[in-house]
């Protein structure tokens, strides 16, 4: 039924994602990478799975993005003048890996035949619509269609308890990775707005190894998502 | 497969034609067409109006009174010079970018709205106690929806502060977003209370629950959350004492130096829009929508007749208007009265003082649900039964007293200890916010 539409909007998602790979300058990667977000938005609409769509405009788009561009700000790169350049020998290599793995996925999901009494990952359903409660109690898919942050607020601290604790833990020990990343001994005094200012503008002048699009240490971006999320 | 046959156009625009009513239609094109292009500019454009005149009230001014009666017309004015006004973007800008900003903050800044519900609309169906809410679109995570949207300004004002290439204007937008990602924490945190009580994420289903059991400010940790949502709202439109991000004797204008003409019109807008989508959603959150504390007019008169429909609607979006307008008031106030703060007292101020106290408030709002809103017996003791709002205010009033205490102190002593390390001389380069 919204066949058409799917087609179009992974049409620009396509777009987008080529965009983020082909663009020479890092905001406008950024830029093209939020803009595939929204698509990947637009397919949890079409899915009819809102919560999920806002989900992932939350934490893609209003966090990670932010993260990103502040990533290519505090590198030296912070007008996004110099553009990122491929080196000749690499192209083709690259060519090959990446069509490599295209094939591997593309072929692992389409042939993938499920785990006994599961479901395959390729299987063809009719799209879900908005069903009504029916009289007495209401079926877990019901609720999923019509209340799904219930739905999945409830999977969370019940069936999928143990993963969720275990992301949390994560979570936690790269916010202490960065802290530690981030501390400086002697520099604890906190109160001097004018020490603190030379501390954070000193990076600036450490020779640069971020300029390939490698945006910010995996420490720092845990510490914004785990405040976001 | 008959590729051709399946895919010719006409049958595929058939096929996504989605079943809709013609009053779904008609409702959606009058929320677009008068809401979204008509009144909510136009609440704009005279908010602007009465926050020159209310300054000016402040600042023994008269304010604007040259264009028509009062002033009234500047607005207008304003909005013609905008227009007709020049459109310079500098060279070295990016242009593509430059223009992509601003209409980003403002579609960030309208899809807001389209969630807030400003009346009650019909009753529903299977329980006619309760309203389906006069609002656009009424998702079942709402309030979600809601803050994912109000996020996306963060990155639209980073992108007019770095496509500008001027140094004011990356500064600027360096400290809106952190700004904007710090206070984004405790205004969430405080909304979840309120998530609590209700158990919903919509926002029509949070308006209900107040009209059960009254509003949700009535109550010590609704009172706080209320506090701490208003200052964070303060922080998230960039408005003094927060406005850190354009502060003009410092970074020029900040993020939208490089704007001119109906480009920084759209800026302008979206800080306005912004500052009414907050307060509109304090006020559906804690002061009920457009509900009345002791008089339940909606359920006295009913939405069963047309004119019982207009009636309960007139009274609720002018009450729901009236309220909003009082929070734009406060907000308005703040700014006439209060001046900046420093850059570090902003992020100290966000971090160790409201993180915690929101934090500590969703404990003490989960107490509150089991004393006061969980269904049940009230507690029987001594012979003698107390009713459960009583006990509620009874057990988290002097909590809620405790934590502001404990934080405040927290915080005054480690400022004491540091004025004193300053005076003594032990901090490297003294200290320069104190000035004797």
């Amino acid at each position: 039924m919204s066949q058409t539409l799917f087609l179009a909007i992974s049409t620009l998602g396509l777009l987008a994602a080529v965009g983020t790979i082909l663009a020479r300058n890092l905001v406008h990667a950024g830029l093209y990478l939020v803009a595939f977000f929204f698509v990947v938005a637009c397919q949890f609409i079409l899915l009819e799975a809102e919560f999920l769509a806002v989900i992932q405009v939350l934490v893609y788009i209003g966090a990670v993005s932010i993260l990103l561009m502040f990533g290519i700000m505090l590198t030296r790169n912070i007008q996004g003048d110099a553009t990122t350049t491929v080196p000749q020998g690499w192209t083709l290599p690259a060519l090959v890996a990446g069509l490599g793995l295209f094939l591997v996925l593309g072929f692992g999901i389409n042939n993938h035949v499920g785990l006994k009494n599961k479901a395959a990952w390729s299987a063809t359903a009719t799209r879900p619509s908005s069903e009504i409660p029916k009289e007495g109690e209401a079926s877990p898919r019901t609720l999923a269609i019509n209340n799904m942050g219930q739905a999945v607020g409830i999977e969370l601290v019940t069936r999928y308890v143990v993963p969720f604790e275990v992301a949390g833990l994560l979570l936690t020990a790269a916010l202490v990775g960065a802290v530690a990343l981030a501390y400086r001994e002697g520099d604890d005094e906190g109160t001097n707005p004018a020490m603190r200012a030379r501390a954070e503008f000193e990076p600036l002048d450490a020779p640069d190894q971020n300029r390939n699009g490698q945006p910010d240490s995996p420490g720092s971006a845990s510490l914004t998502t785990t405040a976001k999320s | 497969m008959n590729f051709a046959a399946e895919w010719t156009l006409p049958v595929m625009w058939a096929q996504q034609q989605v079943e809709l009513e013609w009053w779904t239609w008609l409702r959606w094109g009058l929320w677009l067409v008068l809401g979204f292009v008509g009144i909510f500019p136009g609440v704009v454009a005279y908010m602007v109006w009465a926050e020159r005149k209310v300054a000016a009230r402040f600042q023994d001014r008269i304010g604007p009174n040259r264009v028509g009666p009062l002033g009234l017309l500047q607005p207008i004015a304003d909005a013609i010079k905008l227009i007709t006004k020049e459109n310079i973007v500098p060279r070295a800008a990016d242009q593509v970018v430059h223009l992509m900003a601003p209409v980003l903050l403002l579609v960030s800044a309208f899809l807001v709205l389209a969630v807030v519900p400003f009346g009650f609309g019909t009753s529903q169906v299977d329980n006619p106690a309760h309203f389906n809410g006069f609002v656009p679109i009424d998702p079942p995570a709402g309030i979600l929806y809601l803050i994912a949207v109000a996020s996306v300004g963060a990155l639209a004002i980073f992108l007019a502060g770095w496509s500008s290439r001027n140094k004011y204007s990356l500064l600027g937008a360096m400290r809106a977003v952190a700004q904007l990602v710090s206070y984004e924490v405790p205004q969430v945190l405080s909304i979840i209370p309120v998530i609590l009580w209700t158990g919903s994420l919509s926002l029509v289903a949070i308006m209900n629950q107040q009209l059960d059991q009254g509003w949700f400010l009535w109550s010590p940790p609704g009172l706080l959350a209320f506090t701490l949502l208003m200052i964070a709202n303060l922080a998230e439109v960039n408005r003094t004492p927060f406005d850190l991000p354009e502060a003009e004797s410092e970074i020029i204008a900040g993020y939208h130096t490089e704007y001119s003409g109906m480009r920084f019109g759209l800026f302008f807008l979206a800080e306005y829009l912004s500052v009414f989508a907050v307060c509109a959603l304090t006020t559906v959150v804690f002061l009920g929508g457009g509900s009345l504390p002791f008089v339940d007019y909606p359920r006295l008169f009913g939405t069963e007749t047309n004119t019982a429909y207009l009636i309960t609607n007139g009274l609720a979006i002018g009450i729901t208007a009236a309220k909003i307008l009082f929070l734009v008031f406060v907000m308005f106030w703040v700014r006439a009265t209060l001046p900046r703060l420093r850059v570090d007292r902003l992020m100290n101020f966000a971090w160790k003082t409201m993180v915690p106290l929101s934090l500590a408030n969703v404990l003490i709002a989960a107490i509150w649900y089991e004393c006061v809103i969980r269904p049940g017996q009230p507690v029987q003791a001594l012979g003698f039964s107390l009713p459960k709002p009583v006990l509620g205010w009874l057990i988290t009033l002097p909590l809620v007293l405790a934590l502001l205490w404990l934080v405040f102190w927290i915080n005054r002593r480690e400022w004491n200890a540091e004025v004193k390390a300053a005076r003594t001389g032990l901090t490297r380069g003294g200290l320069p916010g104190i000035v004797r």
